[in-house]
């Protein structure tokens, strides 16, 4: 690929990114979430159409105006979110990505199918009955699918979209084992991932990208993780100017050997000690997916512990619980704006009420005092500069800035003690980001205790006091802001320290 | 504004001509025939209100449950449910010489609760249990029609009417007493318009159901948790006990109806396979909701439309009018108001595939 | 919530509804009031008026009045009409249209009450038991058919079992069933009627799971009393004989078709139509028999021997003669008790509230 550049409204997803990957090599494309790995896998596989430059497939330009003409490269994707027909059996789910041969054939002969299948399984590893029903797998059997999926189409060049995200260690190991087999066989696997240790493990070289550029590629075997640590997220961070000094005051929330469980089972958060003070900001940086969401919403009472305490300015309210968090003054900004911050249909003046509406002066008894929440709105919406047709518009009709805004004006004004904002700027355009940052700065100065959750180191070191890092459920460092280097938490973000992989 | 309804109202009136002129018909003198029928006549208006009055009820029962999102086809059950338990209030209060006024409280407050009652069957099942409250509510329909049938002709219940002759060559439930009758006011006009007391509680039951949607904080609530539950949960609200109340809520306005059809128009309970249960009044109902976009007084509005077009149906047909085919007509119309307020809530756009995918920032 | 919204479905609905009465109001109150001396009649069924059953049967009684009396008579009807609320309106809808004589072919559809809310209307009701002023109701003997095809049945089964699918359980067709039950046992000994109901007088997907139902237990003749032939249409399937009812659906199953009992309308009809337009009609309870013409056999189909056709011949002479009597003692209820003495009959009255099966059937009385 030579000077692939994407552009999105607002967003250079590539610029200018050059890669290369040879016959025979795993070659691991690393960066933090948003240095444009998927984008440049998406345009790989034909799923994106490259604003500028060229791709080149064995020496020969080629262009794809679909994913079919990628798969008649040879080019083939394992996507993180797996695309299988859960009621099919992987045979079928097989030959349901085949659309030059048997998959074309009006009778399918399951027979041949399955016998193909089960010898490629056994020669890659991929041990997976053909007639199992996709349901009745487990999630590493499902990825396995996937890859013979791949395989069953011939495909040369392979590419993986964080395909560790969801194994265990054991079975990640297994996936290693399965790739280098791949790669001895004459075939090129893409390794997308942010995780150096794995990187290190399995790649033969590594591309970085960082801000849609390819800053480097190097060759697997003489980089440190730490070294890759550094290229990931970069120099000259943080060297903005240092936020104002501020003095924190009393503890407003206090988190002790809190434990939750994730959505899917299993624990998501694994002991996590941590204390927010009044008037400062602490962030939790890591990157997505290590337990953050749901260590966040332990706090906001939409899920229940597993154990440990949650305090807010001293009293615990009940847990899993949202009321209760709210009335203790904890104000939480989801990740997922709409659709859990907000209610897309419902009006702006009432999106702008969720949390206010029981009490006066939004409602008196059980009534609603309409007009007051329509005067509060119509006040909200000046101050917090929210470009909006009018207070009775669907929410949903914003901008992501605004939607944001929407959320931080409703959270502030209820007068919190404990701010948790999950990602706050993601999705932003630069103007929003600003806002969002002075908003959380005044909330601060204004002696409200902040919990910050961000991947973005940048963001991290403009607005925090401290800083912890969350790894795979646990607080696996944390630093005052003055004493923080980019090079070490970067590496504690990509568990390159973590005691069960060196 | 006017411009869907009224071009809905066009189209289904052309495509029904077409229909009308292929089968033979003059398709003027028929809706001329149709309009009359359902409001000019003498005493046209009356019958059409005999109608249009359970279709208020189902129509409002629907829409206070599917605003919330939770869609209770259980109309028609709660329905019979409630006309089973107000006939035997009626019956009992009825009979004991008290106020007339009294056994009609009883039948009101007995035909809420038992359509409440058999709504809370599924309410209960998807707080608590998540189990699809489309099937569960639907197939409660065909529990309460079988209820009803068995109570009448496979048990000597106390409804039934066990003594003389005609309970021997058919069985019947028994008449209401006097006092039980829901009175009605008669406006003169067009030789008598009845007012039906149930119209009248239809009424009142749409206005306490717009001011709970749209004035208080149970209709706040339940208008985010229709849109979004996560947000609700968000925001605090007990999620659960909301479901159980619209639940309630609903299936007490369906079985108020069911009391009006025992109090004002059957003055027994009607346990004829050929009677009440052949109506399908909570299955309108639903039709009738989604006509008025779940909007209480809109509910009022179309519920009377509808109404008017069922009545004429019944003036419509004849030896040379099929009653199918004034089926395929009352569908057209229906259909046609429907497809209308599709075409402008999902504005249908025909357009070249665009070359590229469309554009979306990088989520990983 | 989301006020503008709802304010515009409502003026949206409140314009439409506008147009659709200011639309009405220019047609005017335009009656179709044909200005014509014919004497307008109408019949009200309960089911479609082609269901190849009772409603059907009832219909070809309106074609013979038609026919009879061609221009001086108008006639129509109104199909699938619910007891209850749809009657009324539909019974002021015809009164509105100017007809005078309105028959009502089910049970339920008439009251004294409706009756004296038109008293210049003369009504008329099959099957029912109220009568009025202006209320006439009328029935068929059907007994003494239905027991005639039950001899069929009886002549053609080999291993005694009979299936008879019917409505429900109430006196009119438990009479029919024992009446079945007994012509069967004539002409075959200890002969057994298994029943199942149905619950509906037209359902013919519930009918033909009555018939399949009726068929894997045993049953080698199939018999019914309900309105469609999805009965006989099974039978064909598996070459069974079949008694109908009501109607000649002969055509249904050309070779499995025995006969049917059936009522000839069409006279009664012509007879009370003519009545009403002379001024001699009279309120009264008519209960017709074979003799009058009323009841009879359809023609029987290609199964049922000349032995049995010469056996029914001479039963169906010695009822219009009233030398016999199916429901004449002794008779024994399905536990062997004895019901009806030797030497007593039954009335109308106890026919219409008949609720015990004869001995042989086998089945609730209660459904």
């Amino acid at each position: 690929m030579r000077g692939i550049t994407k552009r999105f409204p607002g967003v250079v997803a590539n610029d200018g990114v050059d890669f290369a990957a040879a016959t025979g090599e795993v070659h691991a494309l690393l960066g933090e979430n948003g240095a444009g790995k998927s984008t440049l896998s998406n345009i790989l596989t034909g799923l994106y159409r490259p604003d500028e430059g060229e791709i080149l497939v064995y020496c020969r330009p080629v262009e794809f105006s679909a994913p079919r003409d990628a798969l008649d490269a040879g080019i083939c994707m394992v996507h993180q979110h797996f695309r299988l027909v859960e009621r099919f059996t992987v045979a079928e789910n097989v030959v349901l990505g085949d659309h030059r041969r048997e998959g074309r054939t009006f009778r399918l002969r399951y027979r041949t199918i399955e016998r193909r299948v089960a010898e490629l399984g056994e020669r890659y590893g991929l041990a997976v009955d053909p007639r199992a029903r996709v349901w009745q797998l487990s999630v590493g059997e499902q990825q396995r699918v996937e890859i013979l999926k791949a395989l069953y189409l011939d495909a040369r060049i392979l590419i993986l979209d964080e395909p560790t995200a969801v194994l265990t260690p054991q079975e990640a190991q297994v996936l290693f084992e399965t790739l280098r087999e791949m790669a001895a066989d004459g075939r090129t696997v893409i390794f997308i991932s942010h995780k150096l240790h794995e990187v290190k493990a399995v790649a033969d070289r590594v591309t970085v990208l960082r801000g849609g550029h390819a800053v480097a590629t190097v060759s697997a075997a003489e980089a440190t993780p730490r070294s890759l640590a550094v290229l990931m997220v970069g120099h000259g961070l943080g060297e903005g100017a240092p936020p104002k000094a501020r003095a924190p005051g009393e503890v407003v929330l206090g988190l002790e050997d809190v434990s939750a469980a994730g959505d899917r089972g299993g624990a998501a958060v694994r002991g996590v000690s941590l204390a927010v003070r009044a008037g400062e900001i602490v962030a939790l940086a890591g990157v997505a997916g290590n337990g953050q969401r749901e260590l966040a919403e332990t706090v906001a009472g939409m899920r229940a512990p597993t154990g440990g305490v949650v305090r807010v300015a001293g009293k615990t309210p009940r847990p899993g619980d949202p009321r209760a968090a709210i009335r203790a003054g904890v104000a939480y900004v989801p990740e997922d704006r709409l659709g859990t911050g907000l209610a897309p249909s419902v009006s702006i003046a009432s999106n702008l009420a969720l949390k206010s509406y029981r009490e006066a002066p939004a409602s008196s008894g059980p009534l609603l005092r309409l007009r007051r929440i329509r005067e509060r709105a119509v006040e909200l919406i000046q101050r917090y500069r929210i470009a909006a047709p009018g207070p009775a518009a669907p929410v949903r009709l914003l901008s992501g800035g605004n939607l944001q805004k929407v959320v931080l004006a409703r959270e502030f004004s209820g007068q919190p003690k404990v701010l948790v904002a999950a990602s706050p700027t993601r999705g932003l355009d630069v103007g929003a980001i600003e806002s969002v940052h002075s908003y959380l700065h005044e909330a601060a100065a204004a002696g409200v205790g902040v919990l910050l959750i961000s991947e973005d180191l940048d963001e991290i070191l403009t607005l925090a006091d401290r800083i912890a890092v969350m790894y795979e459920g646990e607080v696996v460092g944390e630093t005052a802001r003055a004493d923080a280097s980019v090079e070490e938490i970067g590496l504690l973000m990509a568990g390159g320290n973590d005691p069960r992989r060196d | 504004m006017v411009a869907v309804p009224a071009a809905s109202l066009v189209f289904a009136f052309f495509a029904s001509g077409l229909v009308l002129l292929a089968t033979g018909h003059n398709a003027l003198s028929s809706y001329r025939r149709l309009f009359d029928a359902a409001f000019v006549a003498n005493g046209a208006l009356g019958q059409t209100l005999v109608s249009a009055t359970p279709l208020a009820f189902t129509g409002l029962a629907a829409a206070a449950a599917f605003r919330m999102r939770l869609f209770n086809i259980g109309g028609e059950g709660q329905l019979l449910v409630g006309a089973i338990t107000a006939a035997a209030a009626g019956l009992y209060f009825g009979g004991s010489g008290g106020p007339s006024a009294f056994a009609i409280a009883a039948m009101v407050v007995a035909g809420c609760a038992g359509g409440a009652a058999w709504a809370l069957i599924p309410g209960i099942l998807r707080a608590f249990f998540r189990t699809n409250e489309i099937i569960t509510s639907l197939m409660l329909n065909y529990v309460a029609a079988y209820l009803l049938t068995y109570l009448i002709f496979n048990t000597q219940s106390y409804w039934r009417q066990t003594t003389g002759f005609n309970a021997a060559v058919f069985p019947t439930s028994k008449d209401l007493p006097s006092s039980a009758l829901w009175p009605g006011a008669t406006i003169h006009l067009r030789g008598g318009i009845l007012l039906p007391l149930g119209a009248g509680f239809a009424v009142l039951a749409a206005a306490v159901l717009w001011v709970l949607y749209s004035r208080t904080r149970f209709g706040f609530e339940a208008q985010v948790l229709g849109d979004s539950p996560r947000a609700a949960r968000y925001a605090g609200m007990r999620t659960r006990r909301k479901i159980l109340a619209v639940m309630a809520i609903s299936g007490a306005i369906a079985g108020l109806g069911g009391a009006s059809q025992d109090g004002d128009f059957r003055h027994t309970l009607d346990a004829d396979p050929n009677g009440l249960q052949r109506q399908y009044y909570g299955y309108s109902g639903i039709v009738v909701a989604a006509l008025a976009r779940y909007n209480p007084f809109a509910v009022l509005l179309v519920a009377f439309l509808v109404g008017g077009l069922q009545n004429a149906g019944n003036t419509l047909q004849g030896a040379d009018f099929p009653s199918g085919l004034v089926g395929v007509i009352q569908g057209i119309i229906l259909f046609s108001a429907l497809g209308g307020e599709l075409l402008v809530r999902y504005r249908i756009r025909i357009s070249r595939r665009p070359a590229a995918a469309p554009p979306a920032p990088e989520a990983a | 919530m989301s006020r503008g919204k709802s304010v515009r479905a409502v003026a949206l609905l409140a314009s439409a509804s506008l147009a659709v009465l200011a639309l009405t109001a220019a047609t005017g109150s335009a009656r179709t009031e044909q200005r014509s001396s014919a004497f307008k009649v109408a019949w009200i069924y309960v089911g479609p008026h082609n269901d190849h059953g009772w409603s059907q049967a009832h219909d070809q009684g309106r074609l013979y009045v038609q026919k009879q009396l061609g221009s001086k008579v108008q006639t129509t009807f109104k199909e699938n009409v619910a007891v209850g609320p749809q009657l009324q309106q539909t019974v002021a809808s015809l009164v509105r249209d100017g007809y005078k004589l309105i028959f009502g072919t089910s049970y339920g559809y008439f009251d004294t009450k409706l009756a004296a809310k038109y008293p210049q209307v003369l009504f008329e009701q099959a099957t029912g038991t109220q009568t009025a002023k202006n209320l006439s109701e009328y029935f068929g003997a059907a007994e003494d058919t239905v027991y005639l095809s039950g001899m069929a049945a009886g002549a053609a089964t080999k291993k005694g079992t009979l299936g008879y699918v019917v409505a429900y359980p109430i006196p009119e067709v438990i009479r029919h069933a024992n009446a079945f039950a007994l012509g069967a046992q004539l002409m075959h000994p200890g002969a057994k009627v298994k029943l199942v109901w149905t619950n509906s007088w037209f359902d013919p997907s519930k009918e033909k799971h009555a018939a399949e139902s009726l068929f894997s237990s045993g049953a080698d003749v199939l018999g019914q009393n309900v309105d469609s032939p999805a009965t006989g249409e099974f039978a064909q399937s598996k070459h069974v004989p079949w008694v109908g009812y009501d109607s000649n659906a002969k055509k249904f199953a050309p070779t499995s078709w025995l006969t049917a009992s059936v009522y000839h309308w069409g006279p009664y009809y012509v007879r009370r139509v003519k009545a009403a337009m002379n001024g001699t009609w009279k309120s009264g309870f008519y209960y017709g028999t074979i003799k009058d013409g009323f009841t009879g056999l359809a023609p029987y189909g290609p199964k049922v021997s000349k032995a049995t056709k010469a056996a029914i011949a001479k039963k169906m002479q010695a009822i219009k003669t009233g030398k016999f009597y199916e429901f004449a003692g002794p008779l024994y209820d399905q536990k062997g008790k004895l019901r009806v003495p030797k030497g007593k009959r039954l009335n109308v009255q106890q026919l219409y509230a008949m609720n015990w099966l004869v001995r042989g059937v086998i089945g609730s009385p209660k459904g």
